[in-house]
């Protein structure tokens, strides 16, 4: 019916490849770019644990990696990927510099939701005696958990974006197919369905991540 | 309770330093319900803010209950904390948590019991009336019942004192006067000192005991409320005093006596039961003197009258000074005072 080199199941397994890419990139970078997050919060000076030294390591850092455009991220950390996963190409290569690419965003994100917790929020749990482990525990994070579903929302969509680019090392993937197939070999069948995919999946990932966040701001 | 002892409190920000409280001093008894007035800017939320050690000072000593703060560790601290409540003007509370879940947190910190913690928590609710409200959240309630559940709180982990920051500044008057009552209740029935802070004269005068005024980081005058009302010296407290009781006369009436070439008046002042004893028919009938009545205003301060009289007395010397000594014994106090 179309002109096109690509097949159904082509296209079933780079749904699942992006899946696989964003999924594992983004439970790991969800961790690490949390705990940075948090760390960068309190240690600032002012904050709830000031720790200078802390804060003046990881805050250039992370301004750092996130200068550096993925398609160089990618090439650049061949060595290091190799290293860790053992190859230097295919899916599990692409998650090692997606990782890296997106636990500093990450960071920044969670960086913001959690400033946007009052002082008066933090006042009231210092006057309870609470310790600083309780303070970020039982008050930032609850009162800030809305706002940081709505930055891993974000946050998974740079993934889906970025997972495109993973094709520079073989990695597969919805993005790959609208380079490989509909750019380079102007497959317009091939560029204009993996196009429509991606809106899909955008869309259904930030419906969901809004949905969550009023389920848990209750309002 | 809480002593503090000149204290001075400097803010360094940016290398420019500004100066919050200079040598401050002053003392709460157990019981107390202290209150600090002032306008914005004078150093009160800093003042508060020492007692619980939210703020260090620069100088001075902050002594809480027999402990002199600045000696104590960092995890000392934090269980001195818990036994001093907090409420705040913009409540503070957990928006992410129900009601229940937000009166139970210092028990949670603290790590209680589920039973324990359901216990004191549903006394408290009922205590400040909002046993209904457990499981709502912070959003569907009015600020008057935001501030119940703050002072529920406030109150969850038995402190002995409980500060209030500026607590009753986002309220209507009708829900001012509720929550006032509520912290009176609070210390007639737990016995717990309060100390708070306002800018309404008319909060000073519905609950306090004692006061003191603060200006530009100085306490101005302290002392009881019914004598800072009866005679403030400073012209701060003066204008404080006249938000809520007229003592000194309005001036169309000043006016009238400069027509009538009136110079000096008696300004009697009366408090409690003498307040509305017959000391003018005394002043009439016992010494003969020709009593008009100029101006007068009675108030109601912590349960008990506030009855101040000018009076523009005509009569013998000889009977004005017996006068003036039957007032001083029937403990009236007594000024003449030139208009």
């Amino acid at each position: 019916m179309f002109d096109t080199n690509i097949t159904l199941n082509q296209f079933v397994e780079a749904i699942g490849d992006t899946f696989y890419m964003v999924g594992m990139s983004l439970l790991l970078g969800t961790i690490i770019g949390t705990i940075f997050g948090i760390l960068i919060v309190v240690t600032k000076p002012g904050g709830i644990i000031p720790f200078p030294i802390v804060y003046m390591i990881l805050n250039p850092i992370i301004n750092i990696i996130r200068s550096v455009p993925f398609i160089i991220l990618i090439v650049a950390l061949i060595p290091f990927t190799r290293s860790i996963v053992g190859t230097s190409i295919g899916n599990n290569a692409a998650i090692v510099p997606l990782i890296i690419f997106i636990t500093p965003f990450i960071a920044r994100l969670v960086e913001n939701s959690l400033l946007e917790v009052g002082p008066g929020i933090i006042e009231a749990a210092e006057s309870m005696g609470a310790t600083p482990f309780q303070v970020i525990w039982h008050f930032i994070l609850p009162e800030a958990f809305g706002s940081l579903i709505l930055s891993l929302t974000t946050a998974t969509i740079s993934l889906v974006g970025a997972s495109a680019m993973a094709g520079t090392v073989g990695a597969g993937g919805v993005g790959n197919i609208a380079i490989v197939y509909g750019y380079q070999r102007f497959d317009s069948f091939a560029m204009f369905s993996t196009v429509v995919i991606l809106i899909i999946i955008v869309q259904v990932i930030q419906s969901t991540g809004n949905k969550l966040a009023r389920m848990i701001r209750r309002n | 309770m809480i002593i503090l002892e000149d204290i001075h409190k400097v803010y360094l920000r940016k290398k420019v330093e500004t100066t919050a409280l200079k040598g401050v001093s002053l003392q709460v008894d157990k019981g107390d319900i202290f209150g600090v007035i002032g306008y914005s800017g004078a150093g009160k939320s800093t003042l508060v803010r020492l007692v619980n050690y939210l703020e260090r000072p620069t100088s001075g000593k902050v002594i809480v209950d027999g402990q002199l703060l600045s000696d104590r560790s960092a995890h000392e601290l934090r269980q001195i904390k818990k036994d001093i409540g907090m409420i705040f003007q913009h409540f503070n509370l957990l928006e992410s948590k129900t009601i229940y879940q937000n009166v139970a947190m210092p028990l949670i910190l603290s790590k209680k019991g589920k039973k324990e913690i359901k216990e004191r928590v549903t006394e408290l609710l009922a205590f400040v009336g909002l046993s209904d409200k457990a499981n709502s959240y912070p959003n569907e309630l009015s600020g008057g019942q935001k501030q119940r559940v703050g002072i529920a709180r406030a109150l969850a982990s038995n402190p002995k004192i409980l500060l209030c920051d500026e607590a009753t500044s986002a309220l209507d008057p009708q829900t001012t006067q509720s929550i006032l009552d509520l912290l009176k209740k609070v210390n007639n029935e737990y016995g717990i000192t309060i100390m708070l802070i306002t800018h309404e004269m008319s909060v000073i005068q519905k609950v306090c005991n004692k006061v003191a005024v603060m200006e530009e980081g100085e306490i101005i005058e302290q002392g009881s409320v019914l004598d800072v009302f009866g005679h403030p010296k400073h012209t701060t407290s003066k204008n404080f005093v006249q938000t809520v009781v007229r003592t000194e006369i309005p001036a169309n009436i000043k006016r009238k006596l400069a027509e009538r070439e009136v110079s000096t008046l008696a300004k009697l002042e009366m408090v409690g039961d003498h307040a509305t004893e017959p000391v003018l028919q005394a002043l009439i009938n016992t010494f003969h003197l020709d009593v008009s009545v100029v101006f007068t205003n009675m108030t109601e301060i912590q349960d008990t009258t506030l009855a101040i009289w000018y009076l523009q007395i005509e009569g013998k010397e000889s009977d004005k000074r017996a006068a003036w000594q039957f007032l001083e014994e029937q403990n009236v106090r007594y000024e003449e005072v030139t208009v």
